[in-house]
């Protein structure tokens, strides 16, 4: 098991928990857990202020590919047709322009 | 590492011989244990979800692997929740994907003894048809000469539990269709939050969020418990109080929040406006309001006209109470000089007055339209700033609470003097320009027949108080489902259009404009109604929606009176509403009366009930408690009933909106499995089989439903619609088809479309903002940029009423919004409730409507004077001011007035809804005894999302009583053993708990015995036991229309209840000996 000192030296060398992960042979999680004694999953809450402590998302080091999309193309496409469909709204558009 | 095979694997070889000398790591772990591997770490991928249990909106992380759901927790990026989830939101897995839930359609034949399977496709077709033909059936023009274009043949009800986007094609296609009777938890849940808020601020939601909690000095919980009801929430009560806060618990009980309050205050139920009554004026008759707030901020100035007669000149009654209708004249509460809009009850003379039309049909729920937006004013009002005039709103006020003295809460409350002395310490002390104190409340203010009035106490002490717009002050109203804020925002109600515009009444000739005329406000934010409702019009109706026809205004049909759930019961009952789609609601356990809502169940042509499991509102006619009891025979039940499974919240995207107002969107974790599906499908596929059915037909009763816009995309194998369409409608959108990000963009001409503007914003940009999910660790405590909130994300409303009235803050440490002189604008932590660049300093002129009318010191921005109102002209139909009566039965007399009960409340006298005597009326003392009902944490309201679920079913396995150990020793009531619990309803057996949490009280010299009685048990499920709601009876808040079941009279006795025909038996036997007849409870 790579010891707290590893973990640390390699992160004060500009490396990343991904790259100390492959360098160390252990999940990028087990090594943040290493270096912090916090668990990456945010499972416990405690005080921020230890060496190596991530700002936050520390969960992404453990979880799998995270699915939130913010916005959809087809949406934005068919909202535009509603819009577009609608001839009093045009029309109104345009005389609100034109006022 | 696996540990090696072989002789090698033996532990205590791997112990001499490896690095674990001694023995209690790697040199012990199993080949079991070595081949786990967590299922986060397997998983293909996480997908971003909410809780589906209560209203804290805790965020919850769903691996998915395989497309299966495997694992479900906290996601520790909230700023609300943290990580955390409570004991429901961690059974999360096994609720979605365990046994518990259904996958099949089923369906009861009329008279049928059992059901029998259906395939989707063709119970679709049926529910069609059935509704088809209601409606045709019942349709109706006109009322009394009135048009109202509508069905009373067909209700709907439910969902707080459903998603926003849901909630919207509910409204839509069902009021497309001319159905008025939609309802939903909100109105037995939260409905008085909506008034007693909205008319004393303007807006009916919580006026602060969760995690502001944490800045408060004193906190106290009321009506609530807290820590078990929203567990996750209550942890900013103790970042509070790990920064030193005060926490005071005041409730009947003491509960899992008085175990970590710094104060228990134990009251009698159905009390709480003498106890806030008594700190007003306590507040008051001390000088120790917070006079620079209260001159400013709120209408203490304002001079009341010299007609008004308070409760003190009439024992009870305030001027105008016309006994024949059961309600007030508010003529005789207006400002001097001043004419303010009715929102409910008496409207229709007022209208008159204003549209110069012809009269109508009485009006009904509109109190709830102040749940964005305060009652319309006319005029300029008078105002004293010295505040001595004796008939101004401060002077008023004052010698109204002049009797809420301590000996009178004492007497009232059952609460010592020296307990209430230190409550007012704490409160005083900790509010002003460096302090700030916190009301916390939910269903055990709300659900009283004067419910409304609860909350209007707590404005009052608050304005009065100066901790409205502050940080660690406000009120938090803690509602109770994942997104009922939302239904009642968008809503699913009778009375209400989204963003709380009222749904209109049936009027002789009224136009769009005849509507908007009665209704806007000419000050103020909503003077901006026309260009909300237009735009709401074009969302609904699209193209066909135009000026020459009031942009299909009269596509809406219309309300004649009161249409809530209660009066559908009744509708059921007279044979009038033949058909009722329960969406996620199970009113044969949680809504009041149960056995009426069965009843009513029973004289019903069709019922379709969409859920995860059983419910007993689907099951009623087979086994349910009437057939035990002989009642009703299966056999005799006509009722056609389909059972169509739900969708879980990981199998469906969609937003819920959360007690702060806080939009959170989950999306869809994998599709559901067998015929389950979301009810978003539901109704937008419904609402496609019948717009087939009807195309074409040139009858004017189906132009609304053929007229609508309907065309929302589909995805997926099941044809699911893409939730973030409708979200986008909701937002609105321009002509150019661009999302519009501030309802200030909406206009009243036609080329704006919103479905609902109090959400314009949602969809800014075209990004679903309430996908947004920026870590807590990279924001401010107010974390502005995790998911959004309504109105236009602002997340602490009224803050102008942080800075003082020339724009600096009150204090350094209460410091949250201020006028910045340099950059001629309000800036600071929370985006301003208030337009940004109105000087502190603007006083409009006389003439000014709309917003230019509000000066620079009206934080209050949808009341029409700006100010926070401690008396209400209008707004709410039972008083200006909160005045304390008795819950509808009560063992205790009234010893302020002489009138008993809030004497405009609304009784339904019906043979299965007996009143029991109160107070000191013949027959009171055969029910001695206050039962109160409430939550457990390991369960959720009806049940119908926890009892199925083995985990909670564990927890708390089987209905209980609490009785304090004087009660069990009067009534010889042995811990362990069974209670029988009679009202003059019904009868119920429970298991008793002896316990001392439940100290009896003293109340007007007698002692008062409470019983703790939680709710949420039903006969079906894992865990199972009669319903508390079998005991409550339907008396209503007149203005929300919800019911009162936190204080009702019972007696009890030991052993269980009798079985087969001998409980009604015994329920009519109580009732003879406490000689209840139809009149009983029933007079003003």
């Amino acid at each position: 098991m790579p010891s707290k000192e590893q973990v640390l030296r390699l992160l004060s060398q500009g490396r990343d928990y991904e790259e100390i992960a492959g360098i160390l042979g252990v999940p990028a999680g087990q090594a943040y857990l290493i270096a912090t004694g916090i668990p990456a999953d945010g499972g416990d809450t405690v005080t921020r202020g230890r060496p190596g402590v991530l700002p936050s998302r520390s969960q992404r080091l453990v979880n799998p590919r995270e699915i939130n999309p913010t916005g959809r193309g087809d949406v934005h496409r068919w909202v535009r047709r509603r819009a577009w469909g609608d001839p009093q709204m045009q029309a109104a558009a345009d005389a609100g322009e034109k006022r | 590492m696996n540990p090696p095979a072989g002789i090698g694997s033996w532990p205590v070889l791997r112990q001499l011989t490896g690095p674990d000398r001694l023995g209690r790591a790697a040199a012990v772990k199993s080949r079991g244990s070595a081949s786990l591997e967590a299922r986060t770490a397997t998983a293909d991928r996480v997908v971003k979800s909410i809780c589906p249990y209560c209203a804290v909106g805790c965020a919850q992380n769903v691996y998915v692997r395989d497309e299966k759901v495997v694992h479900v927790e906290g996601d520790p990026d909230s700023p609300v929740s943290r990580g955390r989830l409570c004991p429901k939101g961690a059974a999360t897995l096994q609720f979605t994907t365990g046994s518990g839930r259904m996958h099949k359609v089923l369906y009861r034949a009329p008279y049928a003894a059992d059901w029998q399977e259906l395939d989707l496709g063709t119970a679709m077709d049926m529910v069609a048809d059935r509704i088809i033909a209601t409606r045709r059936e019942t349709w109706e023009w006109e009322v009394d000469g009135k048009r109202t274009a509508r069905t009373m043949g067909i209700a709907s009800l439910g969902g707080a539990t459903l998603d926003n986007e849901e909630n919207y094609l509910i409204k839509k296609l069902l009021t497309g269709l001319g159905v008025v009777q939609i309802e939903n938890q909100a109105r037995v849940c939260h409905s008085s939050t909506v008034v007693g808020l909205g008319t004393s601020f303007g807006r009916g939601g919580a006026t602060t969020f969760m995690q502001d909690l944490q800045h408060s000095d004193c906190i106290i919980i009321e009506g609530s418990n807290f820590a078990e009801a929203h567990p996750v929430g209550f942890q900013w009560v103790m970042e509070a109080k790990a920064r030193g806060a005060t926490v005071i618990h005041v409730d009947p009980r003491f509960t899992r929040t008085s175990a970590l309050a710094d104060l228990h205050v134990p009251i009698r139920a159905g009390t709480d406006v003498a106890f806030l009554g008594g700190i007003i004026n306590h507040v008051l008759a001390n000088d120790l309001y917070f006079r620079e707030f209260v001159v400013n901020y709120t209408n203490a100035a304002t001079i009341v006209g010299e007609d008004f007669r308070d409760t003190e000149d009439l024992d009870g009654l305030f001027s105008g109470f016309d006994p024949d209708n059961r309600g007030y004249d508010t003529d005789t509460w207006q400002y001097e000089g001043m004419t303010v809009v009715a929102a409910s009850g008496k409207r229709d003379e007022e209208y008159d007055r204003r549209t110069r039309h012809g009269s109508s049909i009485s009006s009904a729920g509109r109190g709830e339209m102040h749940g964005s937006g305060g009652a319309a004013l006319e005029g300029t009002p008078r105002r004293d700033e010295t505040m001595e005039d004796p008939r101004c709103v401060l002077q008023i006020l004052k010698r109204h609470y002049a009797r809420y003295t301590p000996e009178m809460v004492e007497r009232i409350c059952g609460i010592p003097r020296e307990l209430f002395a230190e409550v007012c310490r704490h409160l005083v002390e900790n509010s002003g320009p460096e302090r700030t104190a916190e009301f916390v409340y939910a269903v055990g203010w709300t659900q009283h027949s004067d419910g409304s009035q609860f909350i209007r106490a707590a404005c009052v002490l608050q304005l009065l108080l100066g901790n409205m717009g502050r940080p660690g002050g406000g009120i938090q109203a803690l509602r109770g489902h994942a997104s009922i804020q939302g239904s009642s925002d968008i809503p699913t109600l009778f009375n209400l259009l989204p963003g709380y515009i009222p749904m209109p009444h049936a009027h002789a000739h009224e136009t769009l404009g005849d509507f908007l005329r009665a209704d806007a406000t000419h000050k103020g934010f909503w003077a901006e109604m026309n260009s909300y409702m237009v735009s709401l019009l074009k969302a609904w109706w699209g193209p066909a929606a135009r000026p020459d026809n009031d942009f299909c205004f009269d596509h809406l049909p219309r309300l004649t009176g009161s249409h809530s759930t209660y009066d559908t019961v009744m509708a059921q009952l007279e044979g009038t509403c033949k058909g009722y789609l329960l969406l996620g609601e199970n009113p044969a356990v949680g809504s009041a009366n149960a056995r009426m809502q069965r009843f009513g169940m029973a004289n019903l042509d069709w019922l379709v009930v969409r859920d995860f499991s059983l419910i007993e509102s689907a099951t009623w006619w087979k086994d349910g408690p009437e057939i035990r009891t002989g009642e009703l025979r299966t056999a005799d039940i006509a009722t056609e009933v389909f059972f169509l499974p739900a969708a879980a919240h990981t199998e469906k995207s969609g937003s819920f909106t959360n007690t702060n107002r806080m939009l959170q969107w989950h999306h869809a974790a994998v599709e559901p499995d067998g015929d389950a599906r979301s009810d978003l499908w539901f109704m937008y596929h419904l609402g496609r089989i019948i717009r087939e059915r009807l195309a074409g037909s040139t009858d004017p009763m189906d132009a609304a439903v053929l007229d609508l816009t309907w065309d929302y995309p589909v995805e997926g194998s099941v044809a699911e619609p893409v939730a973030e369409a409708v979200l986008a409608e909701i937002n609105g959108w321009d002509a150019d088809g661009t999302p519009l990000s501030k309802y200030t963009q909406l206009k009243g001409d036609g080329s704006t479309a919103c479905g609902c503007w109090i959400y314009c914003g949602v969809y800014a940009d075209g990004v679903n903002q309430a996908a947004r999910r920026k870590p807590a660790g990279e924001q401010n405590w107010i974390a502005a940029e995790w998911a959004w909130a309504w109105p236009d994300n602002r997340r602490l409303l009224y803050n102008r009423a942080s800075a003082r009235p020339d724009g600096r803050p009150w204090s350094e440490r209460k410091k949250l919004v201020w006028w910045d002189e340099e950059k001629g604008e309000w800036t600071g932590y929370d985006v301003p409730d208030f337009e940004r660049t109105k000087r502190p300093d603007y006083r409009p002129p006389e003439d000014a409507t709309g917003v230019e009318a509000l000066s620079g010191i009206d934080p209050f921005i949808m009341q029409a004077d700006g100010k926070g109102w401690l008396y209400a002209p209008a707004g709410v139909i039972d008083g200006p001011m909160p005045t304390h009566y008795e819950p509808q039965d009560s063992p205790v007399p009234n010893p302020l007035y002489g009138r008993q009960r809030n004497p405009a409340r609304m009784v339904y006298p019906h043979e299965h809804n007996r009143y029991n005597p109160s107070g000191d009326e013949p027959g009171a003392s055969v029910y001695p005894y206050v039962i109160t009902t409430y939550r457990l944490t390991e369960h959720f309201t009806a049940g119908g999302m926890s009892r199925n679920t083995p985990y909670l079913a564990e927890l708390q396995p089987e209905p209980f009583c609490e009785v304090s150990p004087e009660l069990a020793a009067e009534r010889g009531l042995e811990h362990g053993g069974w209670a029988t619990i009679v009202t003059a309803r019904n009868a119920v057996e429970a298991r008793v708990l002896v316990t001392q949490r439940m100290a009896p009280l003293r109340a007007d010299g007698q002692v008062v015995h409470q019983i703790g009685l939680p709710f949420h048990w039903g006969p079906n499920g894992l865990s199972a036991g009669d319903a508390a709601n079998e005991l409550s009876s339907i008396a209503l808040d007149p203005n929300s229309h919800i019911q009162e079941v936190k204080a009702f009279s019972a007696d009890i006795r030991p052993g269980r209840r009798p079985r087969g025909p001998a409980l009604p038996a015994l329920v009519a036997e109580y009732r003879r000996r406490a000689g209840v007849t139809e009149r009983t409870g029933t007079e003003v």
